[in-house]
């Protein structure tokens, strides 16, 4: 008899749980409460670990309104339902133990929804649910709107409401339908592993020989990244942070504290990463900003602006309706340097590699151009056109040379719709410099056959095309130069009639125009991340700021500054008299300089000056920058929060209320909590929460949305979150730059003619020597320091000798830049990580068979990426995924160094060049720069391993890479 | 009775359906299912991806291959302790309280898609998240965490459609499977027809294959021509256009993926 039970869990799984089930109540329901009324009848009760369900039953006259709460240990939730008139409402008695009657598949969970967008300021991705049982999390998982149940009953949200949010395309005959699920990005499936890593950073931690002060020879500044760490209590680490805030500033001024809070990080709201230390330090005087740069922007940013303007990111505005558009009117997309599949994920989750496959449906073709076979290059394209590196200039001037030779561009366009375009022309026809642009010029340097580029640039002309990105557009312009091509792309564009139905520029962000706006501006704390402050540092200068003690930037870098911003000098510091002053004191919150920006090896000599009197970083993980902080504090991951998400680049919008669900790990507090706890020791607590309370806070926030009009917070706690319907009218709107197509003088663009500037005056008369940003965009390769160039980085160059490849560097498929390195079911995918021979998982670096074999370079070797700058380390992954000439390595893989200037984790924008995108734009180029890849030997490995046994004695698990223990003396006790 | 479909034609190899797994069951018991699958080294759901072809005619395939969970499954029959059966639904559960490690079905499984679990000598593999299912869920994680609705779970009788039109992965192995696949990967001979002459590339040209198989496609826009879905076999091109000689490539194996290159005609 028992063995039959054991053969048929359905069954038993009927008998267990009874009427209960048969309502839909989750399985071994704890609490039932039956009433209308808040709080009547509580009919049973949890004991210890001993759950216990009573029974009675209550005949009412209704509708009222059912609340089911299911409770375990460090755990409750409520479900609350409404039944008809008349209805006779049951519970059978049941008597039951946890951990004794009930099997663990039957033991109660509770849900919570968030969203694990991974990309801070308030902005959230896709939601997603959590499943936690006991305290602690059982999975977490994609939203079903429509129930996780065949019959629905955990669906909070209305049919009505999913009718109004749930869009479709109708395009040629076929529909697209997005999903009654949430699309959650990878990540997702393995969150837990984040929050339950074991690098987080439990307790506050101090450098053993860092003693506060400011005295060098106390706080030890070269040890900075070498040094351990010991524990020490939340109340000694905020009595230092603010002691050393109260005597930095006295000493130098306020503004000689440095807030970094900045980059990407988990998408909060309440308890951002980014900001809560700026709202701290204004309460004592202020600081010094790190600006934010357009990191993933910045071929647009320093040249598409010059050109159409599209504020603030340089890449088209407006988005709306590009989805629908592509679908009825694009004969084609060329998707260049993008891969959506990857870079879309952390803010939308996956809809556009679904929508792609739609396109495909469609008979709309894809042409992906790009050096590596990119994850959607891989399944999506119907053509591929491998160009080098960084040299997609040339193949945009020899399409253009065709087009313009074979009159098939739009030259009435351009008569009503742009400027200067006749100086383009006569540098592409060679008119300017005795060289036309053609194919047979091209060829060579971009690595394209003449044949293929003709056949390109006449399928293109004969077509509708809209150009696609994903975020950023890959490797096509974060590289020196990088204004130069996202120029062009642009003058491509206006020579097809940019903003015709069909012909606009996209990165994939936007979907159909919702009916209430769900982002509510930059949340908060996150808000100050866009506020200038009187002094602050460009993040891609940061180094030089602190090493040379003096910076002059055209423009303040920062992401969201206008076009004019560019023509205004900055100098750090600002003038005494004025506050400025070097800064002292570092406060950061989810720093990932390191792995994120540029020239980082020489980051990390700033990080161990001794101008920098102490160092003070809350993070989730003992990770990247953190190694260097003097005092470390422990922040919560996103799942421990609890906060309002506002799932505003998700293909579904969302708002999210979110309760806690489970204890923080360790000591670990929220950002916000972080900072507070340093404002109470400055004394100035009040002013930090201006006296709201958190709840308040939520309540300030949602009263901010325009879903507060629809539904009260009582609701949305109800729901726990509701979604974003669509506008009527979202398929008639105007389709990307459409209206600027139909009438450019009613609907100019934000650049200072308003039309397609192919020659930039601003330009000619703020820069007129600039070789490197000429005000028409030409083939710029640079050359030698000594020749007045910024950058050697290409194929033509003297270093091209020394370091024949050239380095492709794109966001990151199994990470969010540095987010997500230690998830061991991700570290198991075979483009994650490559086990070298000694066991380490080595972040796999691509290359070619043909320079494999040159090389002597096996598939599964680990090898060293290098050049002048420095080594990074990586597992060789030989592939026809990537062209010959070029390699291939994600950025942001978790620093682990060997020793100074050899990185074993291969994050490689430890070598990328030094800060800027050429002289005059002072962003970063961390992609598209000349590296040797050569086999590490055993010998080698074998000599750095006598030289340094620390770095190889540190602990590391190959399933998720290196553990808290590693850097903390006495480790987890 | 429950069945899986996969299209690979619509998979994007995000891999979610191998992590959700891995979310479902590392860590967490569901006793009488399944026990906890070590955190690392098991793909009770795996995806298999496949680099095919050479620069720049290179495609990746995905396969998800979970148990096939066979109606004939010779796990069943091989384990002498009766602890693996078919449930009313079709799906096969390894009974992890009964299980003594023996490993005859991971060693008798054509898919490789029994895992052996030594700090708890059992063998386990795909339960077709029945815990959930029985506990009224839609789908199970792997299925459930699809964006692009490649992987599809449900009744057979609901999936029929689809599986009329899928095929058996590796029907050599004889087993009658619940696991069905649409579009799974073949050969494919691919390349590109230029003048080297005039540095074109030439539109329209017919090409016809024959050997193992024949076909005929003609060059597109950028002179490419593409035979997808072909076996493994032995083939000959023969390429005509206007104004060129015929040209033909004999001896063209397919046990890879080939793509021959930029071929001229002058």
């Amino acid at each position: 008899m028992k063995e039959e039970k054991e053969k048929q869990p359905i069954n038993e799984n009927r008998k267990q749980s009874g009427e209960v089930t048969r309502r839909g109540f989750l399985v071994g329901a704890g609490t039932v409460v039956v009433g209308g009324a808040i709080g009547a009848g509580l009919l049973s009760s949890c004991k210890g670990g001993e759950m216990v369900t009573t029974t009675v039953t209550s005949t009412k006259t209704v509708p009222t309104t059912i609340t089911t709460t299911v409770g375990g240990p460090g755990a409750t939730i409520t479900e609350t339902k409404t039944v008809g008139a008349g209805d006779t409402i049951t519970v059978t008695k049941t008597e039951t133990k946890t951990g004794g009657g009930l099997e663990p598949w039957q033991e109660p969970e509770i849900s919570s929804v968030r969203s694990f967008g991974l990309s801070g300021f308030g902005k959230g991705g896709e939601a997603a649910v959590v499943d936690v049982k006991n305290g602690k999390i059982v999975r977490c998982r994609s939203l079903r709107f429509d129930g996780i149940k065949k019959d629905g009953s955990d669906a909070t949200s209305t049919e009505e409401e999913r009718a109004a949010a749930i869009w479709k395309i109708d395009a040629r005959g076929k529909t697209f339908t997005a999903l009654t699920k949430s699309n959650p990005n990878y990540f997702t499936f393995g969150y837990k592993k984040c929050t339950y890593s074991p690098n987080r950073i439990k307790y506050p931690l101090k450098r053993v020989d860092w003693e506060p002060g400011g005295d060098p020879a106390k706080i030890n500044s070269q040890n900075r990244g070498i040094s351990k760490f010991k524990r020490i209590s939340w109340d000694e680490a905020t009595s230092i942070v603010a002691d050393e805030i109260k005597r930095v500033q006295s000493a130098y001024g306020a503004y000689a504290v440095y807030a970094q809070g900045d980059g990407h990080g988990q998408g909060k709201c309440l308890q951002g990463t980014h900001g809560a230390n700026m709202r701290c330090l204004n309460t004592v005087g202020g600081y010094t900003m790190q600006v934010r740069n357009a990191d993933s922007w910045e071929g647009w940013y320093w040249g598409a602006k010059h050109v159409w303007g599209c504020e603030s990111w340089g890449t088209q505005k407006p988005q709306t309706n590009i989805f629908n558009d592509i679908a009825h009117n694009c004969d084609m997309i060329v998707m260049w340097g993008g891969d959506p599949d990857t870079t879309e994920t952390g803010f939308k989750g996956q809809v556009t590699g679904r929508y792609l496959y739609y396109l495909t449906e469609l008979g709309i073709k894809q042409v992906y151009v790009c050096p590596d076979l990119n994850y959607s290059a891989a399944v999506h394209a119907d053509k591929w056109i491998p160009v080098y590196p960084n040299t997609d200039a040339a193949l945009h001037l020899a399409i253009a040379y065709m087009w313009i030779t074979e009159e098939t561009y739009d030259k009435d366009y351009l008569d009503s719709h742009s400027y200067g375009f006749d100086k383009f022309k006569d540098y592409v026809l060679g008119i300017e410099d005795g060289v036309p642009k053609t194919p047979e010029w091209a060829s060579p340097k971009c690595g394209v056959p003449e044949w293929t580029i003709k056949a390109f640039a006449r399928d293109w002309a004969s077509k509708t095309v809209t150009i696609t990105h994903g975020c950023g557009g890959g490797g096509l312009m974060r590289t020196p130069y990088g204004h130069e091509p996202a120029r062009l792309e642009v003058y491509l564009l206006g020579m097809q009639g940019l903003g015709k139905p069909g012909v606009n520029q996209t990165v994939f962000w936007i979907g159909p125009e919702v009916k209430w706006r769900v982002r509510v501006s930059y949340l908060l704390d996150g808000l100050l991340c866009t506020q200038m402050t009187p002094q602050f540092i460009p993040k891609p200068v940061f180094a030089e700021a602190v090493l040379d003690g003096h910076m002059e930037t055209w423009g303040s870098t920062h992401l969201d500054a206008p076009l004019a911003d560019q023509f205004v000098k900055y100098t750090y510091p600002i003038p005494a008299e004025e506050g400025g002053t070097e800064i002292h004191m570092m406060w950061a919150t989810n720093p990932c300089l390191t792995g994120c920006w540029n020239n980082s090896f020489k980051t990390i000599e700033a990080f161990r000056s001794d101008k920098i009197e102490c160092i003070v970083i809350q993070h989730p993980w003992l990770e990247n920058d953190c190694l260097f902080a003097d005092i470390l504090l422990p922040t919560t991951s996103i799942i421990e929060d609890e906060d309002l998400y506002f799932n505003s680049g998700a293909h579904i919008g969302t708002v999210a209320l979110s309760r806690r669900v489970i204890e923080p790990v360790g000591e670990s507090k929220m950002d916000r909590e972080a900072a507070m706890e340093i404002a109470k020791k400055l004394g100035t607590y009040e002013q930090f929460t201006e006296g709201k309370t958190q709840e308040e806070w939520f309540q300030f926030l949602w009263g901010k949305s325009e879903f507060s009009k629809h539904y009260t917070f009582e609701e949305l706690e109800k729901k726990s979150y509701v979604m974003a319907p669509l506008r009527e009218d979202w398929e008639e709107m105007p389709a990307g730059l459409s209206k600027f197509y139909n009438d450019p003088k009613a609907n100019p663009l934000t650049n200072p003619k308003g039309i397609l500037e192919y020659y930039s005056d601003r330009l000619a008369e703020n820069f007129p020597d600039d070789m490197e940003r000429a005000p028409v965009a030409k083939w710029v390769i640079g050359g030698s320091e000594a020749d007045g160039w910024f950058h050697d980085e290409s194929r033509w160059g003297e270093r091209f000798k020394q370091y024949p490849l050239v380095l492709v560097s794109n966001h990151p498929r199994w990470r969010h830049h540095v987010q997500c390195d230690e998830i061991p079911w991700l570290r198991e995918i075979p483009t994650c990580k490559i086990k070298g021979y000694d066991g380490y998982m080595y972040e796999p670096v691509w290359i070619h068979p043909s320079d494999a074999a040159s090389r002597g370079i096996e598939n599964g070797d680990i090898v060293k990426v290098f050049n002048e700058r420095g080594i990074v380390l990586g597992g060789a992954y030989v592939t026809e995924r990537i062209r010959p000439g070029a390699t291939f390595q994600d950025h942001g893989a978790r620093l682990d160094l060997i020793t100074d200037g050899i990185d074993r984790g291969g994050s490689n924008n430890l070598i990328s060049p030094r800060n800027g995108v050429s002289a005059n734009c002072k962003g970063q180029a961390t992609s598209g720069f000349l590296v040797e890849v050569a086999k590490v030997t055993p010998d080698e490995m074998e000599g750095w391993r006598k030289q340094y046994p620390d770095a190889f004695s540190r602990d590391y698990d190959p399933a998720c890479g290196l553990t808290y223990n590693s850097w903390v003396e006495g480790g987890l006790d | 009775m429950k069945a899986f479909v996969f299209d690979s034609t619509i998979c994007h190899g995000c891999y979610q359906c191998q992590l959700a797994c891995k979310d479902e069951h590392c860590g967490n018991d569901w006793t009488p299912y399944a026990k906890p699958q070590p955190e690392t080294g098991h793909f009770w759901g795996k995806l298999n991806e496949y680099v095919r072809g050479t620069v720049p005619k290179v495609k990746m395939s995905y396969v998800f291959v979970p148990c096939q969970h066979c109606k004939n499954a010779p796990c069943i029959d091989v384990c002498s302790i009766g602890a693996i059966y078919a449930r009313e639904d079709g799906l096969i559960i390894i009974n992890p309280k009964t299980c003594t490690g023996c490993q005859k079905c991971i060693d008798i499984c054509s898919y490789k898609a029994v895992y052996y679990n030594s700090n708890l000598d059992i063998a386990q593999k795909c339960t077709g998240c029945s815990h959930l299912i029985d506990r009224g869920w839609k789908e199970p994680r792997c299925s459930d965490a699809c964006p692009t609705l490649a992987l599809k779970h449900g009744e057979e009788s609901d999936l029929r459609d689809l599986i009329n039109r899928a095929e058996t992965l590796y029907p050599e192995y004889g087993l009658t499977t619940r696991v069905h696949y649409i579009g799974l990967p073949k050969k494919f001979i691919a390349g590109t027809v230029y003048d080297s002459v005039t540095k074109e590339v030439v539109i329209g040209a017919t090409c016809t294959l024959s050997g193992d198989s024949t076909a005929t496609v003609v060059t597109d826009s950028y002179g490419d021509f593409w035979f997808n879905d072909l076996e493994v076999g032995t083939f000959s091109l023969k390429i005509e256009a206007s104004g060129y000689p015929a040209k033909e490539i004999n001896s063209i194996k397919t046990e890879k993926d080939v793509n021959l290159g930029d071929i001229s005609l002058t």
